[in-house]
């Protein structure tokens, strides 16, 4: 592998790893905010059960959400420099966007939801978790603006061999970023969903003490999961239409709309394979639109026999194939992000500057060590987070830490 | 108006999290059983998140306001800097993991993994520092790199005799000797902010075009922020009296 090569492995593993945190993060803080407000407001102790078995496992993945976050956002400047500096006055205020609206404010209200649990007032401690589902979401809206004018450049001018931000309006509304958020957030609901719906079936289908706590949940993720689904679909319908024409080429395989989306990229950039690789493009969608299909088929029924509670309590085969679902949302997001990143490709600002261009000067030794490291690195720690979340989640309730009361609290000291 | 905002993120960043990450490298020394780390995590858990935050803000600063200077600083650094995210995502990954699995094994092994992390990550941080500061690279950048280390750990201490309670507060307090765990404080966050400033002062600030736009809304949100962890910092503003969620 030349370096590109490897630097665009690392970036790719790198953010198909945070995305599938991101992705049930988002799903998850969701559901978890919805089902804290109903505690806050009834006080029932069921619906207090499941935020914290619910939000205990929304922490743990939040963890290796932040950590892979963190070397993403950094390998723009470590590996794509090129890049920052042609396009980074354009889509480095996205990013700075990002960072400042929405990420910090996650960050520090996470922090204030976890520990202050308890010591907080109740109406306050959820306001937090709002803040921080909120801010979430605009740290994906943010992302997707700045991934959709890598997609579809609108906003700028060209200056002395760099871009310039002219119109911050245009940037924001670009429609293929703009529908991308919608196809991932609903995405993410759909994630959520069915990973809450497994887990419930799981706790049910081994005639758990906790019936009320899991027959609620496996109503909450497939109540949102369906729907979720639909609208998912519906953003990514309408995304074809703001697709590049290489993508949408190759997609369809049809030679001559590959020959004319090549024919207009060489009239202004001369000689050279303009266009992503076809295989790749159209596996990746294939496999995304498949899994759709399979989560539809067994969702839409899913969805009738949550309705009749002994069903729910009882319907042994079923619960065991809603757990075998949980992880088909993931793999069909990886396969969305592989169809639209790999489908934007030999383009990192698709039309104005190649992959190769925006890569760092780097030695093929530095990147080898890079990628061996955090290939390790993230290997180990995902399957150990894989690991811990499989098994908080089939301990049940019981044996959550979350929002535990101190057993001994001495009379409090300032600090400071 | 660029400068001051990459600066108050920098800044922030090295006096807040430097005090998380110095506690880590104390660690061995200042809990020196299970049950005693524990309460010395207790110390930075509510804030360590909201402190790594400023380095994520000063990036994203970086990106959209000096965006020439980001692509130079990072991948002219790249094994450094490459180093440094290696440290931290241990650091958290100990400090995140450690509480998941009852277990006195389990548990060593991540507060090792604590305490590796944080001293990976100050003396990155020492070697960056003096790569701009010094332009030194190489094995004599180690010289300089453990006085910035020294620095965090010291940091970290005066943190701690802020936040712990009896014999871990003594413990932590031996830098300050009599003169006042909150002097002490203020005088390693001094240190802090004459590093980072002079560092600054080396680097070619040169804002790209984006600035007259970006920059009064992130001026804008900074007294946002500001109260946000300012709440943070009013609901833990109590000593640690027992251990904490992690």
């Amino acid at each position: 592998m030349d370096t590109v090569d490897l630097a665009r492995l690392q970036f790719a593993l790198t953010a198909g790893a945070h995305f599938l945190f991101v992705a049930l993060t988002l799903g998850l803080a969701t559901l978890v905010a919805v089902v804290q407000t109903r505690a806050t407001f009834s006080g029932d102790p069921v619906h207090l059960r499941m935020t914290r078995f619910w939000g205990q496992l929304y922490v743990i993945n939040y963890a290796m959400g932040i950590v892979t976050g963190l070397v993403m956002e950094f390998q723009l400047g470590l590996a794509w420099s090129g890049l920052t500096e042609y396009a980074g006055d354009v889509f480095g205020a996205a990013l700075a966007m990002e960072t400042l609206v929405a990420f910090f404010v996650e960050s520090t209200f996470l922090g204030l939801w976890i520990f202050g649990w308890n010591k907080l007032n109740r109406w306050a401690h959820l306001a937090v978790i709002w803040v921080v589902t909120l801010t979430a979401y605009a740290s994906a809206f943010w992302i997707m603006i700045a991934n959709g004018f890598l997609q579809h450049p609108v906003g700028h001018v060209l200056e002395n061999g760099r871009l310039r931000l002219v119109d911050f309006g245009a940037m924001v509304a670009n429609p293929a970023a703009q529908v991308a958020f919608g196809h991932v957030l609903a995405g993410a609901m759909v994630t959520g969903g069915f990973f809450v719906a497994g887990v419930s079936a799981y706790h049910l289908r081994r005639r758990t003490v906790e019936r009320d706590v899991f027959r609620k949940s496996l109503r909450i993720g497939l109540g949102v999961a369906l729907p979720g689904l639909f609208v998912t679909a519906t953003f990514g319908g309408i995304g074809f239409q703001t697709m590049q024409p290489g993508k949408v080429a190759a997609w369809t395989g049809s030679a001559e709309r590959l020959a004319a989306a090549q024919a207009e990229l060489a009239a202004v950039h001369g000689p050279g394979d303009h266009l992503p690789p076809v295989d790749v493009v159209q596996t990746a969608g294939i496999t995304m639109l498949v899994l759709f299909a399979v989560m539809l088929f067994l969702g839409g029924p899913s969805f009738l026999l949550m309705l009749v509670r002994p069903v729910v309590h009882g319907f042994r085969p079923w619960h065991g194939l809603l757990t075998l679902m949980i992880p088909l949302p993931f793999a069909a997001m990886l396969a969305g992000w592989v169809f639209r990143e790999v489908g934007r490709q030999p383009w990192a600002v698709y039309g104005l500057l190649t992959t190769s261009e925006a890569m760092s000067p780097l030695s093929h030794g530095r990147l080898v060590f890079s990628l061996t490291a955090f290939t390790a690195v993230f290997g180990v720690l995902i399957a150990v987070n894989v690991w811990l979340l499989g098994r908080h989640a089939r301990r049940g309730p019981g044996a959550v830490a979350l929002g535990d009361r101190p057993v001994e609290a001495p009379v409090p000291v300032l600090s400071f | 108006m660029e400068i001051f905002v990459l600066a108050f993120f920098v800044l922030g960043y090295l006096v807040l999290a430097g005090a998380d990450i110095g506690v880590g490298m104390a660690l061995p020394y200042l809990g020196r059983s299970a049950s005693e780390r524990r309460e010395v995590i207790a110390a930075i858990a509510p804030f360590f998140l909201g402190n790594e935050v400023w380095l994520v803000a000063a990036a994203g600063v970086l990106a959209g306001l000096f965006p020439e200077l980001e692509g130079e600083l990072l991948s002219g650094n790249y094994t450094m800097v490459v180093a440094l995210l290696l440290a931290w995502v241990t650091r958290d990954a100990g400090l995140w993991l450690r509480g998941r699995v009852p277990g006195a094994r389990w548990q060593a092994f991540w507060d090792g993994a604590t305490v590796a992390g944080s001293w990976g990550l100050a003396l990155s941080w020492g070697g960056l520092l003096s790569h701009v500061l010094l332009d030194i690279q190489g094995p004599l950048a180690a010289l300089p790199a453990l006085v910035v280390a020294a620095l965090f750990a010291a940091h970290g201490m005066t943190f701690a005799a802020l936040r712990l309670r009896g014999v871990l507060r003594e413990r932590a307090a031996v830098l300050s000797g009599g003169a006042g765990e909150a002097r002490t404080y203020a005088l390693t966050s001094a240190a802090f902010l004459t590093v980072g400033v002079l560092a600054g002062l080396r680097l070619p600030l040169e804002p790209g075009t984006s600035g007259p736009l970006l920059a009064p809304v992130v001026l804008a949100l900074i007294p946002l922020l500001v109260a946000a962890q300012g709440w943070v910092w009013w609901t833990f503003r109590h000593r640690v009296t027992g251990p904490s969620y992690l």
